[in-house]
C-alpha cells in the first residue's frame, strides 16, 4: 500500500510539475506569479480537445498545437497586459492584479464561448493498468512520467545549454545589466511567457486526459503555485522537486491521515517552508527589487 | 523579503477563497421568460394579469447541466400549460436567476424573485446545501418555495420540532435513499462488505452516506472502508488506495455525477473491480460521456425511471423543443410546477399565502414520477418509491422499483 500511495503521489506529482514550471519560469524573469497560468492551461486543454475530437488530429499533433497555442496566448497577454505596466515600472503588485483580472476575464470567456460542459479526450490509452503484483500503475500515468520528463529536460537544456537560454538566465539576475550588455529585455520576456504557454498547453493536454476538461480547470493549478513556492519561485529544479514533494506529502496526508485534510496539509506544507526557508528548498534568498 | 512573504501569503489566502467558490461567474444574467407571450391570444386570456413565478438554479458552473435541465423542464411545461388556458385562466410568467451553484448567490437571487419581481411561488432549487440557505429567506418574505431535488431531511425540518413553513418538496429523502441503498446492495448483490467514498463538503453526500451507514450495519453488513474528499477535486486515487486494500464488495459513492465519472475511472484504474453504488447524483449523461466504460455494471438509485411509459409525452415534447434527452431533473421541474399548480387551483386565488395553506397536506396530485402526497408535518412527498438504474452497455436501464417511503 504504501508502494502504491508513492506512485499515485508521483503521477500527482508530475502534472504539478509541468504546471509549476510555468509559474516558475516567469516569475524567475519577472519577479511576479502569473495567475493567468493556469486559464492559459485551461485553453491549452480545450485546443488540445478540439485539435483531437473536431480535427481528428493524432494525440502527438494535438499536443503540438496545444503547445503552439498556449504560447501565443501568455505571449498575448504579456503584450497586452503585463507589457505595459514594464513600462511604466509598475511594482509586482500590479502584475498580480492585472493576472488576477485576466484570470477572471478568460475563464469567464470560455464559460460564454465553450459552454459549462465538461469535456472528456477520446480514450487515447486503456484504463488497465500495468500490474507489478498489487501495484496498478496507470498507462496514462506512465506516459505523463515520461513527457513531463521529457518536456522538463528539454526546457533545462534550453535554459542552460543554449544562447537564449543564457540571455534568460541573465536577465533573470539582472535585467539592467542585462540590457546593457546587449540582451533585448522584450523579446527574452517574451520567449520566457512563450515557454510557460508551451508548458501550460502540455501540462493542460495531460490534465485534461487524465480528469476532464473544463472551464474553471484553471482553479487547480494553485496547487501547482504551492509547489513553485515550495521548491523556491523561481528555481526550475526547485519546482519539479516542490511538486513532488507536494504530491506525496497530499497523497501520504489523504491515505494514511484523513482524506478530508488533505489540502490543509498541503498549504501547511507552504507555510511551514516559507516560514523555515523563505525563499523554498532550492530558492535562493534574494532581496526583495524596489 | 518580509513583503514577499506577505504578498505570497495573502495571494494564497485569496485565492484559496476564490477555488472554494469557483469563479466562474459570467456577469449575471437577468432573463424573464416571456413564455406567456404568443399564447396570450390563443388561450383567450388577455387582459388578465399573469401569474409571476419564480425559479432559481444552476446555468452555469459544476451543476449548470443540471439546472439547465431543470429549468428546461419548467419551461416546457409553462408553455404547455399556457397553452392549454394557464391555470384560473391566467397565463403563467416565469422569472429566472442563474445561481451558479453558489449559496450566496441563490439567497440574493431569492430575495430579489421575492421583493422585486413579487413573485408568488418559487420553484426551488436542486441541491440540499443551497435549498437550507434560502429557506429562511422564504420564511422572512413568507413566499412558498417547492425544492425539486433538495433531499436532506434538514430541508424542510431543520431540526427536531421545527418545520419550515414556506418549503416544500418533490423528491424522497435521504434517510430513505440511504436505506434503499443499503437493502439493495444487502438483498439484491448479496453484498457483505462496503466501502463508502463521499463528499465531506456536502450536505447531501454526507447525509446519504450516514444513513446507508446506519442502514448497513443493522442489517449486519460491515464498513470496510470510510473515505472522503472535498468539493473540486479531481484525484481520488490515495482514497481508492485504502479502498482497494480494504476489498469490498460494494462502494457506495453518493455524490455527483463529475466526481462520480473521475473517482469510477481512477477506480478502475487501479485495479478495483467491486460494484459502484450511486444515488441520486449520478443521472447525467455527462456520467457516461466522462466516465465511459468505469461505470458499465454500475447501479445507482434514482426518484423516476426516464424511460417509464408514463414519461413518453414529455420526453417526446422535451426532445422536439430542446433537442436534447430529457433528464431527470427535467422531471422534477415539471412535477414541481404541477404541484404548484394543483395548489393554486386547490387555493383558487393565486397569492403566496393562500398557495402556502393549500400546499399543506395537499393530496393526489398526479405527477411524471408518481403521486404527490404532502405530508403536513414534514412538508415532504409521503409514498415515493425509488428506482433502481443500471449502467448496461453505456445506457441507463430501468431495473426495479423499491418499496415506497413511509
Amino acid at each position: 500500500m504504501i508502494l502504491q500511495q508513492i506512485i499515485n503521489g508521483i503521477s500527482i506529482g508530475a502534472v504539478y510539475a509541468m504546471i509549476a514550471v510555468g509559474y516558475s519560469l516567469v516569475y524567475s524573469v519577472m519577479n511576479f506569479s502569473n495567475f493567468a497560468h493556469g486559464e492559459v492551461l485551461m485553453l491549452g486543454a480545450y485546443a488540445g480537445f478540439f485539435a483531437m475530437t473536431s480535427l481528428g488530429l493524432p494525440l502527438g499533433l494535438s499536443i503540438g498545437l496545444a503547445m503552439l497555442g498556449g504560447g501565443i496566448i501568455a505571449v498575448t497577454i504579456e503584450k497586452i497586459g503585463y507589457s505595459r505596466l514594464r513600462k511604466r515600472q509598475a511594482s509586482s503588485l500590479y502584475f498580480m492584479i492585472t493576472a488576477m483580472g485576466f484570470s477572471v476575464f478568460l475563464q469567464n470567456f470560455a464559460i460564454v464561448t465553450i459552454g459549462p460542459n465538461f469535456r472528456s479526450y477520446p480514450d487515447v490509452f486503456p484504463i488497465t493498468p500495468y500490474l507489478l503484483g498489487n501495484i496498478a500503475i496507470g498507462r496514462l500515468d506512465v506516459v505523463i512520467f515520461l513527457i513531463t520528463i521529457i518536456a522538463l529536460s528539454l526546457l533545462t537544456w534550453f535554459i542552460y545549454g543554449t544562447k537564449i537560454g543564457t540571455a534568460i538566465r541573465a536577465t533573470s539576475y539582472n535585467p539592467k545589466v542585462a540590457s546593457l550588455m546587449g540582451i533585448n529585455p522584450d523579446l527574452v520576456i517574451a520567449i520566457v511567457f512563450f515557454l510557460a504557454g508551451a508548458t501550460a498547453g502540455l501540462g493542460g493536454v495531460l490534465f485534461g486526459i487524465k480528469y476532464t476538461v473544463y472551464a474553471w480547470m484553471g482553479v487547480l493549478t494553485i496547487k501547482a503555485f504551492i509547489a513553485a513556492v515550495v521548491g523556491g519561485l523561481g528555481s526550475l529544479p526547485g519546482a519539479v522537486l516542490g511538486a513532488f514533494v507536494l504530491g506525496i506529502t497530499e497523497t501520504f496526508a489523504a491515505g494514511y491521515v484523513s482524506s478530508s485534510f488533505r489540502d490543509l496539509f498541503s498549504f501547511a506544507l507552504m507555510v511551514i517552508i516559507i516560514v523555515l526557508r523563505p525563499g523554498g528548498l532550492l530558492g535562493t534568498v534574494t532581496q526583495e527589487k524596489a | 523579503m518580509k513583503k514577499f512573504m506577505f504578498v505570497t501569503l495573502i495571494t494564497v489566502l485569496i485565492l484559496s477563497a476564490v477555488s472554494c467558490a469557483p469563479a466562474a461567474a459570467p456577469e449575471e444574467e437577468v432573463v424573464v421568460e416571456e413564455a406567456a407571450e404568443e399564447v396570450v391570444e390563443e388561450a383567450a386570456v388577455e387582459d388578465v394579469e399573469p401569474i409571476k413565478i419564480g425559479w432559481t438554479g444552476a446555468l452555469t458552473g459544476d451543476q449548470a447541466v443540471w439546472g439547465t435541465a431543470e429549468k428546461n423542464g419548467v419551461m416546457l411545461t409553462v408553455e404547455q400549460i399556457n397553452a392549454a388556458g394557464g391555470i384560473l385562466g391566467r397565463p403563467v410568467e416565469m422569472v429566472y436567476y442563474d445561481g451558479k451553484g453558489e449559496q450566496l448567490e441563490y439567497i440574493n437571487a431569492l430575495k430579489r424573485l421575492i421583493y422585486e419581481d413579487e413573485v408568488v411561488a418559487v420553484i426551488g432549487q436542486n441541491s440540499s446545501g443551497n435549498q437550507i440557505a434560502m429557506a429562511p429567506i422564504a420564511e422572512e418574505g413568507k413566499v412558498p418555495i417547492i425544492s425539486t431535488f433538495a433531499t436532506n431531511p434538514r430541508v424542510t425540518v431543520p431540526e427536531e420540532g421545527v418545520l419550515m413553513r414556506y418549503t416544500y418538496r418533490v423528491c424522497f429523502i435521504d434517510p430513505y435513499s440511504g436505506e434503499v441503498t443499503a437493502k439493495f446492495a444487502w438483498e439484491d448483490l448479496g453484498a457483505k462488505k462496503a466501502a463508502v467514498l463521499y463528499e465531506i463538503s456536502s450536505d447531501y453526500s454526507v447525509g446519504v452516506r450516514d444513513y446507508f451507514k446506519k442502514a448497513w450495519l443493522e442489517l449486519g453488513g460491515t464498513i470496510v472502508a470510510d473515505e472522503a474528499f472535498k468539493t473540486g477535486d479531481v484525484d481520488f486515487r490515495p482514497q481508492l488506495t485504502s479502498i482497494k486494500e480494504a476489498d469490498p464488495d460494494v462502494i457506495v459513492m453518493p455524490f455527483l455525477f463529475k466526481e462520480v465519472a473521475l473517482s469510477a475511472k481512477q477506480a478502475r484504474e487501479l485495479g478495483i473491480t467491486a460494484t459502484m453504488l450511486g444515488g441520486d447524483g449520478w443521472p447525467s449523461l455527462q456520467l457516461l460521456e466522462i466516465a465511459g466504460e468505469a461505470v458499465e455494471g454500475s447501479y445507482y438509485i434514482d426518484h423516476a425511471d426516464v424511460k417509464a411509459p408514463s414519461v413518453v409525452k414529455f420526453r417526446a415534447d422535451y426532445k422536439d423543443k430542446y433537442d436534447k434527452e430529457v433528464e431527470i431533473l427535467s422531471l422534477m421541474g415539471h412535477d414541481a410546477f404541477m404541484l404548484l399548480k394543483a395548489a393554486i387551483e386547490k387555493a383558487g386565488v393565486a397569492e403566496s399565502e393562500a398557495i402556502r395553506d393549500a400546499l399543506e397536506g395537499i393530496s393526489d396530485v398526479e405527477v411524471l414520477t408518481g403521486t404527490i402526497n404532502i405530508d403536513p408535518d414534514t412538508h415532504n412527498p409521503v409514498g415515493k418509491a425509488a428506482v433502481i438504474i443500471k449502467i448496461e452497455n453505456g445506457e441507463f436501464v430501468f431495473y426495479k422499483t423499491f418499496e415506497p417511503m413511509q
